[in-house]
């Protein structure tokens, strides 16, 4: 899938209801109340988080070729895809970007020092220049080779197998394994860069980076599904044990205690919106959430219908109809049924 | 004490290197110390050998991450495990581990923003501290070429610090730079070591040109024709892509590098380069630390650099085997306006000044894209020691000596004498005996660099089976 594609793909499930930005947001992974709601809205969890450090002048750039190829009308505030874009269909994917949430790149940290040392272990050499510089992994990676009893014999010929037999077990082109692989190094081989890698295979940066992105989430799933000892423990703290963000759970855990939405509020010194935000977080990731304190039964009811009556998830689409719905009760409502999918 | 011995025993040299003995002597004797000491002499020995045989801890101030992150890793590869760098990246349940350890760590890094953190102070004030290091010493003084405000709040903390003894190293320091570091350091006597500035097997050479087209097909020329490894210095990120994408499409084997790209990509350009994959690394003058390669035989700088001292520093990372290598500046009609531009961008314009001083919330400043960062971090140190009029004088002040800094480079260029002379004399030196191979105005002979038949190593990307086969082989 190339970069462009992928942005397609994201514009379709949201074509004329969101902004050309949106899917910057998205990609980014920002954590605000609109970006993780329209998660739930519109299904969008394998791409959330994708890019967590995507240059918005990349991005833009991207968009504009879109624009100019045809695929999206030009100048407009609010996604506009053409009758053109619909004949681009996006592939089947491994992407997983709610679970994983950028941490692909820990994992991956992690790897690239780990075989950087047996790399160099092989030939005897001890001291090297790390290729990861951040001390936590530096750490993690010591505490993970003691207890693997990395010198002894035999552990670096597993690793190895253990490493290409998953590999193998991931249902995704080659290409993108090579990306990966490339951005390993070891005694006398260096890494690649995303740019090195992208020239040499005719592509753009990004089309290289989102099958580095994808490769790794595959690889990642196959790691965890597999029988992989000596790897499995590079997952440790890397998949998202709650799909919510932290300040969220918090707030779920006031709400439980008693506290109403407002109480919550004050107790957090928090803005009310953003509690708001955190119910509707609650309203997507847990379908048995109820959202009787909230709307009245037969409100909720109009705003599904209306929604589904209007074809439309914009907030002011519904308001129109529903001018007695407030827009907190609108996301709600909309969140829950997201989650119900 | 046998110092050779214990140079020996514990870092395996047979012999120090000019001006290390003195150092270290004069640290070990208990006296402050002043040391001028060119790149690629082995400045951080000078504190890690009597660091041996001090009591308590060792705080090292260092001005730029990349240099206390490279140091901190140097230190880990011979083994040191008692080190920390105390600096932004320090993540905050870390910190508190630190605090609580801190009188336990051999080497302290810091930078001069944390050290200013009253906080910060307190709890280095809790432990003994034997011997305080600044690095880069010449960023107190503000006719150094790389004048950083917040080292000047070092003296006041030194009595908080129970006032210990003081090494000042650096690279290049002029008569006034170093009458400086006296004076805010607070150490009038300090002994001073002082080593030639000269490097004999560097051979400099002056390239100038009618259009930036014609230097452009001078480098791709010249590439062609020598054989790396190579830096060549470009003023800005753009055109180290730009020169690097050309060289590429020639069929050399080049890169580019700086900071704007991320980590990871950094520190692969560095790998190729210390693994001879790449021949020619085209950067900005992020490029450097870090880069420990012995045989550099070549440091082109495609545009004016933007001082006498950094362009030192620069042509310094060649020829660290001691080999002959030349260093070749390359100078166009028009180039002084480029550098005379990212001269001032280091210095707060009068209305950034002014903004600053109305500002509430100062770093909404920046993040709005109406103050630059560093123009904030210079004008705000100012605007808390004197008045605004005070400090828009001071400013122009600091503006002018930009302006001469700039000027000497200029000259370089133009000047009719020569170059091994004229950078000495920048520094207040004479020369000791000028090489046969000298430089452009003595004339060069340039069959000392030319190596037969040239075969390019190529960065290639591999299938992903073969890759790992070739990193893990059985």
């Amino acid at each position: 899938m190339l970069f462009s594609e992928l942005i397609l793909g994201i514009m379709k499930s949201i074509d004329g209801q969101r902004t050309v930005s949106s899917p910057y947001h998205l990609l980014k992974g920002k954590k605000s109340g609109q970006t993780i709601q329209d998660v739930g809205y519109f299904n969008l969890h394998a791409y959330f988080a994708l890019f967590p450090k995507l240059d918005k002048a990349l991005y833009d750039q991207e968009i504009a070729a879109l624009e100019n190829d045809g695929f999206l009308v030009k100048g407009t505030d609010m996604i506009q895809l053409t009758d053109k874009s619909r004949t681009v269909f996006s592939m089947q994917s491994c992407l997983d970007g709610w679970k994983y949430r950028g941490k692909e790149t820990l994992f991956f940290k992690r790897l690239s020092l780990i075989v950087q040392t047996f790399s160099h272990a092989t030939h005897k050499i001890r001291r090297f220049d790390p290729v990861q510089t951040e001390e936590d992994v530096q750490r993690w990676v010591k505490r993970y080779l003691s207890m693997i009893s990395f010198r002894e014999a035999g552990v670096a010929e597993s690793f190895k197998q253990e490493l290409f037999a998953s590999m193998i077990a991931v249902q995704l082109p080659d290409a993108g394994k090579q990306v990966v692989m490339n951005r390993l190094s070891g005694f006398q081989v260096s890494g690649l860069t995303w740019l090195q890698i992208a020239t040499s295979t005719g592509l753009k940066p990004l089309d290289v980076q989102l099958s580095g992105v994808e490769t790794l989430h595959g690889w990642m799933r196959e790691i965890e599904r597999g029988n992989y000892p000596l790897l499995l423990p590079l997952l440790e703290n890397i998949t998202q044990q709650s799909a919510m963000t932290e300040s969220a759970v918090h707030t779920k855990r006031l709400f439980e205690q008693g506290l109403s939405l407002e109480e919550i509020a004050v107790r957090r010194t928090l803005k009310t919106s953003t509690i708001e935000d955190h119910f509707v977080e609650m309203a997507i990731n847990d379908p048995s959430f109820d959202f009787r304190p909230f709307i009245p039964v037969p409100l909720y009811e109009q705003i599904i219908s209306t929604s589904k009556l209007t074809q439309s998830k914009r907030l002011r689409d519904i308001k129109e109809h529903l001018p007695e719905a407030g827009y907190f009760q609108i996301r709600l409502a909309l969140a829950t049924q997201g989650g119900a999918k | 004490m046998n110092l050779e011995q214990v140079l020996q025993e514990t870092y395996g040299f047979s012999a120090f290197r000019p001006g290390q003995r003195e150092v270290i002597e004069g640290v070990l004797d208990g006296k402050d110390v002043i040391a001028l000491l060119p790149t690629g002499m082995g400045k951080s020995l000078c504190y890690q050998f009597p660091a041996r045989f001090l009591p308590g801890s060792v705080l090292i101030i260092s001005p730029l991450l990349s240099l206390m992150q490279d140091q901190v890793a140097q230190l880990k590869k011979l083994g040191e495990k008692s080190v920390v760098a105390i600096n932004s990246f320090l993540k905050q349940g870390a910190r508190e581990e630190v605090w609580r350890t801190l009188g336990t760590y051999r080497y302290i890094f810091i930078s001069p923003e944390m050290l200013a953190q009253p906080f910060v102070r307190q709890q280095l004030a809790r432990i003994q501290i034997s011997l305080l290091v600044m690095d880069e010493a010449h960023c107190i003084s503000q006719w150094g070429f790389d004048f950083r405000p917040d080292y000047l709040r070092i003296g006041d903390m030194l009595p908080h610090l129970g006032n210990p003894q003081v090494l000042a190293l650096t690279a290049t320091a002029t008569k006034k730079v170093v009458a400086d570091i006296r004076k805010y350091l607070h150490i009038p006597e300090a002994f001073l070591y002082e080593h030639p500035i000269d490097r004999k097997n560097i051979v400099y050479d002056i390239k100038k040109f009618d259009s930036h087209k014609d230097k452009t097909d001078w480098l791709l020329h010249y590439t062609d024709r020598y054989r790396g490894p190579g830096i060549v210095y470009a003023g800005t990120r753009k055109k180290a892509e730009e020169l690097a994408a050309l060289m590429i499409e020639k069929g050399e084997s080049a890169a580019f590098y700086h900071g704007g790209m991320e980590q990871q990509d950094r520190i692969f350009v560095q790998q190729q380069f210390q693994n001879g994959e790449l021949e020619w690394v085209c950067s900005t003058n992020a490029f450097g630390m870090g880069v420990h390669i012995p045989d550099i035989r070549h440091v082109i700088h495609y545009q004016l650099p933007t001082s006498i001292e950094g362009y030192v520093q620069e042509v310094g990372r060649a020829g660290r085997d001691g080999n002959p290598s030349l260093a070749t500046l390359m100078y166009a009609e028009g180039d002084e306006a480029l550098m005379e531009s990212l001269l001032m961008d280091e210095l707060p314009t009068e209305f950034e000044i002014r903004a600053i001083h109305d500002a509430e919330n100062r770093q909404l400043l920046v993040d709005q894209g109406i103050v630059r960062e560093t123009a904030l971090r210079v004008g705000a140190y100012w605007l808390s020691q004197m008045t605004i009029e005070k400090t828009i004088e001071q400013i122009r002040k600091l503006q002018n000596e930009k302006w001469w800094q700039g000027r000497k480079v200029s000259e370089l260029v133009t000047g009719e004498g020569c170059v091994r002379s004229y950078i000495a004399q920048s520094f207040d030196q004479t020369i000791q005996g000028k090489p046969s191979n000298c430089c452009c105005f003595e004339g060069i002979d340039y069959t000392t660099f030319e190596t037969g038949t040239k075969s390019s190593p190529q960065v290639r990307v591999e299938g992903w089976q073969a890759r790992l086969a070739r990193l893990l082989p059985d």
